[in-house]
């Protein structure tokens, strides 16, 4: 039932098999239990504590860390393939649990490059010492997050959140939506305009700001589709004064977090992919299973062909992948593209996958305690996360056709 | 204390066995740890973490649990996962000649290196997977002039008194077998829970020294093993009969009393 681990070096299937044991023997049975969790309306409420703990036991939580923090170094030439089988056998189990530790992830790695050494020392300690730790890194604003990636770079597409030097501290104020973690996050990387003057890739500062500080308020938990497990918040922030040294990059920060974006979108697909092998896998089980016309569904044609389709599009999903995750690791020129490219294919393809997966489960397909109503919502929060379909294409081809591509949107 | 866990590298044992000739094929299948020495290098570790200072395994608890391997170069796979559970080294005997050797010329290699290495203790999964003879530890203990708890699903070392003791359950009713060091434990999945590696031991395993040598290298004539020297032949190879379509019993009042026959015919109850 499992595909093949063509590719894969030793010591990422021994990850990949680690984490398929969590998975199996931790998460799935939980969330199996009872299906109501992900719908209580006590956004901390949801996620039993040894969840996370069980991940801080075998090491998950601490990728990303730098090594004289406690972490684990991947192979820096290997990482965003590693990353992304991780993700993919993570999100087998829950797209949201996955969803909470790659932020984690990706800001230690941001951390470890940006962070001024006694803010690592103080961070990281903190975060290693505590399994139910997460980290948030505030992007987007309520105007919106995808069009700062469209082909155009002025001063009016800037961020509204602004942050202003007064003596030796930083002042922000503005308003951050659609955070990942937001809303039970104990550290924020927060992205501000600090030149009005200049675009956002010449105007924008990022800081790091810990939950606990004065003028800093969660406003909401959004309450989702799918990806439940995984606290998406809204958080504003009112006269947030910082020390100057919690300035990581001053101006350039959208630059310096190049190392977040890449591999990012590629965790986006493997994520996608992920729910998509699950609920394949879920239905590999209910086909040879379940009896109709006297027969086991997979035995009747129309069945087959359903498998065979949903088969096809995850290896398709896990072929680019590959690619573009070892383009992202080569740093070859294309890697923007081909991240950008797997997102959005993964986001269509895994949808149909699950959409096969509830009309072959019939009405099972639609109920709740069956499970498998549970992997179409999640796949349907990918669509859009990291970047909309139409704004990613629009990248694409801006990215493969600069010199007579439109810009197709921006200030009039 | 030194612990050797003697490991094998199998065809997945969760997938249809294929025949190569008169051998496995293990070259179109996935090649993994054998499960059963998973349980034997949990035990190793459990011994040691107990009479360890830190309460951990590795350098500092004053012990060493070494993985002893034999088999072609991708066995390095197998030794790597043990060494990420927590082992602390292996040595991999990998040799062209020893191709197609059965189990008297395994466990006349793995002797071999056992016996030059100074252990207190040698651990074994009762079997492999793949060909399920569950004779290599008593085959060893017979080479090391060694004593041998076979099959214990309990066992209780102590360190102090270099003595080990196991239970272990037969057919004939439940047996308490003890021995001084040296020794050649084999152990059942009843055993315990073997861990995973974490991902620290994943990323440290591929620090620790991992040997690989050849029969001459361990003083070994190639003439005495393998092909060239077949201690015992495969003469046939039946596949295994299709499952028949089994019996059903219709309950029209006396199901039970069916289905008890049922069992006892089968000698299961």
């Amino acid at each position: 039932m499992y595909f093949q681990d063509r590719y894969l070096s030793n010591e990422q299937i021994l990850m990949r098999d680690t984490c398929r044991k969590y998975v199996d023997e931790v998460v799935a049975p939980w969330i199996r239990e009872d299906r109501s969790r992900e719908w209580s309306m006590d956004p901390q409420a949801r996620l039993a504590p040894h969840i996370l703990e069980k991940a801080d036991e075998i090491g998950l939580r601490y990728l990303g860390v730098p090594e004289e923090f406690g972490g684990i170094p991947l192979d820096a030439d290997t990482l965003s393939q590693t990353f992304a089988v991780i993700s993919t056998e993570l999100s087998r189990g829950d797209s949201g649990l996955a969803d909470k530790l790659v932020q984690n992830w990706k800001i230690s790695v941001l951390l470890g490059v940006l962070a001024p050494e006694h803010l690592k020392k103080k961070w990281f300690a903190a975060y290693m010492a505590d399994p139910q730790f997460l980290m948030a890194h505030c992007l987007t604003e309520p105007r919106g997050a995808s069009d700062r990636w469209l082909p155009y770079n002025v001063p009016e597409a800037s961020m509204e959140t602004k942050a202003v030097l007064e003596g030796d501290e930083w002042v922000i104020n503005g308003r951050k939506q659609f955070i990942s973690n937001g809303y039970d996050a104990k550290l924020y990387i927060v992205y501000a305009n600090t030149d009005s003057t200049q675009g956002t890739m010449q105007g924008t500062s990022s800081f790091l700001v810990p939950r606990e500080t004065p003028g800093l308020t969660v406003t909401r938990c959004n309450e989702t589709i799918g990806g439940r497990f995984m606290n998406n918040g809204e958080i504003v922030f009112e006269n947030v004064r910082l020390p100057a040294d919690h300035l990581l990059a001053h101006n350039d920060a959208l630059g310096k977090a190049g190392i977040y974006f890449q591999p990012g979108k590629i965790m986006v697909a493997a994520k996608n992919l992920g729910i998509g092998i699950a609920a394949y896998e879920d239905t590999v089980r209910f086909v040879h299973e379940r009896v109709q016309g006297g027969r086991v569904l997979i035995k009747h044609q129309a069945v087959a062909s359903r498998i065979a389709d949903m088969a096809t599009r995850l290896e398709a999903v896990s072929a680019l992948l590959r690619h573009a995750a070892t383009a992202v690791d080569e740093g070859s020129p294309d890697a923007a593209i081909l991240a950008t490219m797997v997102k959005v294919f993964a986001s269509d393809e895994i949808l149909k996958v699950c959409q096969n997966a509830m009309e072959l489960h019939g009405g099972y397909g639609a109920m709740v305690e069956v499970g498998i109503e549970k992997y179409f919502r999640d796949a349907a929060v990918c669509l859009h996360s990291d970047g909309t379909t139409d704004v990613s294409n629009f990248k694409i081809v801006k990215s493969m056709f600069p010199a007579t591509a439109g810009t197709y949107a921006g200030p009039e | 204390m030194k612990i050797a866990v003697c490991v094998k590298q199998v065809p997945d044992s969760w997938v249809e066995k294929k025949m190569d000739g008169q051998v496995i094929d293990r070259l179109g299948v996935d090649a993994v740890l054998n499960d059963l020495d998973e349980y034997a290098i949990e035990e190793a570790l459990r011994i040691v973490e107990a009479n360890s200072p830190t309460g951990s395994a590795g350098s500092e608890s004053g012990h060493e649990i070494s993985l002893i391997c034999m088999g072609p170069e991708r066995a390095t796979e197998a030794l790597r996962k043990g060494l990420s559970m927590g082992a602390d080294n292996a040595i991999l005997i990998s040799d062209p000649s020893l191709a197609g050797s059965d189990s008297l010329a395994t466990s006349l290699v793995l002797a071999k290196v056992i016996a030059s290495g100074n252990f207190d203790l040698v651990m074994c999964g009762t079997e492999s997977t793949d060909a399920r003879m569950s004779v290599i530890p008593a085959m060893l203990a017979e080479r090391l002039g060694w004593a041998q708890l076979t099959h214990v699903h309990k066992l209780d070392i102590d360190v102090s008194k270099s003595y080990a003791q196991g239970v272990r359950s037969t057919e004939i009713g439940i047996e308490n077998i003890s021995a001084d060091f040296p020794v050649v434990v084999s152990v059942p999945d009843k055993i315990n829970v073997p861990r995973y590696p974490t991902f620290k031991g994943i990323m440290g395993s591929k620090k620790k020294p991992l040997i690989i040598k050849t029969l001459d290298e361990i003083g070994f004539a190639a003439e005495t093993v393998g092909m060239l020297a077949p201690w015992t032949a495969v003469n046939d190879v039946i596949p295994r009969p299709p499952k028949s379509k089994g019996i059903k019993i219709v309950d029209t009042g006396n199901g039970g009393n069916e289905l008890v026959a049922f069992l006892e015919e089968q000698r299961v109850i």
